[in-house]
């Protein structure tokens, strides 16, 4: 097999909690706390976790948006955990980023054309009419009309909205796109639509994804390996089928149980999940799902337990499986 | 071309359709107009002079000495005795003088006597005059335009320097913003009045006027910008942290191409909503600094300095004073209405009904 595209070595990224006159930190945040995982060229990692447990921060990370505080990131055999911002501009354009809500991430002063274009300006790519021909090509590569370029992003809906942000994110001819929940502001009818393009992409253009969902059912369509996220730590990482047929994680395994089924007759012997994520500033000792598990035993509170191979790619972080495996 | 976004077109619509607004910047505009070719209208100097044969204009550019109109002096040619020699002496030669045709420092005086005189048509004081005989009406023109121009060049200078550093300390933040707030907090403490008392009296007399203005104004905008941070700030570090702008920064856009082309755009247009108020606090304190006499160096035409007279000359001159405080209010009332209707059909939240 070839090298991996990007390689995450536990990365860990600590808010400092400032407070006081000269802004002492008090305490840390840590939103993402010793991830590490790989993501080969063309490959989809999902990555799945409750709001608050660092997938988007870890997302963040891996664009620069934050500079991490510890680990490292490499992207195509270079180290860009520190990289400045000019050596990191040309890198740009190989990793990209499609957001959440797309309202928040088109600017809504900029007509649709200006938004597409702006990648090609700041890289000093073509000129003015190359740049006008090649924003109606990537327009109808989302399956939107070429005039679509003169309006303005709120007139159009969310799910249209979505396949700009797309756009944007694959002009460049990227070979990651950071998918930060792309899908979750949207309508359920529309949601597929997405993924389905998303997907197609990926095949055209050979693109690597690292799709964030808190939505185990979405992950499961697109992606080809997941990987399950608690409190800024992986606790399992998987082939997607294996992960579905054999979670191990008591986490995983609530989660996989959390997803609808459509039969109303089957009454499901679920175990619903109690209470919240712990805070990431003050994580609970041992294992920091411990409060919630409802196996957890003694040595759960007291060591943490670390990632070990179940099997050939299945890892999972938890006392139990370590036991009994 | 102007490339207008839509919301902007929406703002403008609004704006026309809250008719006090609408026709208070209409007559402002109008009056700007009015202001800006001002020596047409209101001047000593003759708008054209046909002297044998030949057509003068002097109302611009150099001065034409009385010899050059066959009069015995070498002095600024007096247009008006010019106007009554030309009619005495029925030789063809004619001028067409102003609407009203007195500068604001020349002193009028009839008689030879300098006090203030009634209104009166006859005389072309349409005004009256002030205690040293020189015409209101000038003095009141000429004094609104450099209020007016005041005010404009205060408020664009504290806005470009308020949104400069305000904005610096919201995108870079951190140590740099904490320590410029704290020099901010201690700067708007320094007495305001009392600095310009103080450099005035340092200030030797022999600086010319147009000089001591632009000190004037140096001062003023010297503690009067940091009102300005305190919105561009706050404003900056909330759009800052908006995808659009984590967007931009993962295409690999730059600082400043991020300040100017995604932040800038979207915080002025709540920031242009304080502009008509901040041209009102200029016009009021340039006139309150007139009025203390700490404001425009004499003999410089002011509306505070006519306020100053008419007060002290209430009951012998009372239209010094209506005059004066009528064009203060008038200027006044109509930027108000400006700024209001601006920031009715700018904010987002349309809760009041305001036609």
């Amino acid at each position: 097999m070839s090298a991996p595209l990007l390689e995450v070595n536990n990365l860990q990224m600590h808010f400092p909690v400032r407070e006081g006159l000269f802004l002492r930190a008090r305490a840390f945040n840590r939103a993402v706390d010793g991830v590490s995982f790989n993501i080969n060229p063309g490959e989809t990692l999902g990555l799945v976790g409750e709001s608050g447990c660092g997938k988007s921060t870890l997302g963040r990370c891996i664009t620069r948006l934050y500079t991490p505080t510890g680990g490292s990131i490499h992207f195509a055999g270079q180290d860009i955990t520190q990289m400045r911002a000019r050596r990191l501009r040309p890198l740009r354009q190989d990793i990209q980023m499609i957001f959440q809500d797309p309202m928040e991430s088109l600017n809504a002063r900029h007509t649709v054309g200006d938004i597409l274009e702006e990648p090609f300006i700041v890289h000093r790519i073509g000129d003015r009419l190359w740049r006008r021909k090649r924003v109606a090509e990537l327009l109808n590569i989302v399956g939107l009309p070429a005039r679509s370029a003169t309006r303005f992003p709120f007139e159009f809906s969310g799910g249209q909205r979505q396949r700009i942000g797309i756009a944007r994110a694959i002009a460049l001819n990227p070979k990651l796109v950071i998918c930060d929940e792309p899908v979750s502001a949207l309508d359920v009818s529309i949601q597929s639509q997405i993924l389905n393009l998303l997907v197609d992409l990926q095949r055209e253009f050979n693109l690597a994804y690292l799709f964030i969902a808190h939505d185990l059912a979405v992950v499961k369509h697109v992606s080809d390996r997941v990987a399950i996220m608690y409190l800024g730590k992986i606790v399992e990482t998987a082939a997607s089928e294996t992960l579905y047929r054999e979670a191990a994680h008591p986490y995983t395994q609530s989660l996989i149980a959390a997803i609808p089924v459509p039969d109303p007759h089957r009454r499901a012997q679920r175990e619903v999940l109690r209470g919240d994520v712990p805070s990431p500033i003050n994580p609970p000792q041992g294992c920091s799902f411990h409060p919630r598990c409802p196996r957890a035993e003694p040595q759960c509170s007291a060591t943490e337990p670390v990632l070990a191979p179940l099997a050939d790619t299945h890892l999972a972080a938890c006392h139990l499986l370590a036991r009994n495996g | 071309m102007l490339n207008l976004t839509p919301q902007t077109r929406k703002k403008l619509r609004r704006f026309r359709q809250i008719k006090r607004g609408y026709y208070s910047f209409l007559i402002l505009v109008g009056l700007s107009a009015l202001l800006a070719c001002g020596e047409l209208l209101i001047n000593s100097r003759a708008l054209v002079v046909s002297y044998q044969g030949e057509l003068y204009f002097p109302t611009y550019g150099d001065f034409h000495p009385g010899s050059d109109f066959g009069l015995d002096y070498q002095y600024e040619t007096n247009y008006r005795e010019l106007q009554a020699r030309f009619a005495a002496a029925d030789e063809g030669n004619w001028l067409l003088l102003p609407l009203v045709p007195y500068n604001p420092y020349e002193n009028n005086a009839a008689g030879g006597v300098f006090r203030p005189q009634p209104p009166s048509a006859e005389a072309q004081h349409y005004l009256g005059t002030d205690t040293t005989s020189r015409d209101i009406l000038a003095r009141l023109f000429y004094g609104t335009r450099i209020a007016l121009l005041f005010a404009l060049g205060f408020t664009l200078s504290v806005y470009l320097i308020g949104i400069a550093i305000g904005c610096a300390m919201g995108y870079f933040g951190g140590v740099f913003d904490l320590a410029l707030q704290r020099v901010i907090e201690i700067w708007s403490n320094v007495p305001f009045l009392y600095m310009v008392i103080i450099i005035f009296s340092v200030i030797p007399s022999t600086v010319a006027v147009p000089t001591r203005i632009s000190i004037l104004l140096l001062v003023m905008v010297l503690f009067s910008w940091t009102g300005m941070t305190y919105y561009m700030r706050t404003e900056t570090y909330k759009e800052k942290a908006r995808d659009y702008v984590a967007a931009a920064r993962i295409i690999g856009a730059s600082n400043t191409r991020i300040i100017f082309r995604h932040i800038m755009p979207n915080v002025l247009s709540t920031l242009i909503t304080f502009m008509p108020f901040t041209v009102i606090a200029a016009i009021s304190a340039i006139t309150a600094l007139d009025f203390l006499g700490f404001g425009l160096p004499v003999p410089t035409p002011s509306l505070g300095e006519l306020l100053k007279q008419g007060t002290a000359n209430l009951r012998t001159a009372p239209w010094i004073v209506i005059s004066a405080f009528g064009t203060l209010v008038a200027l006044l009332t109509l930027v108000t209405f400006i700024g209001e209707a601006i920031r009715e059909s700018f904010d987002p939240k349309t809760f009041s009904v305001y036609r």
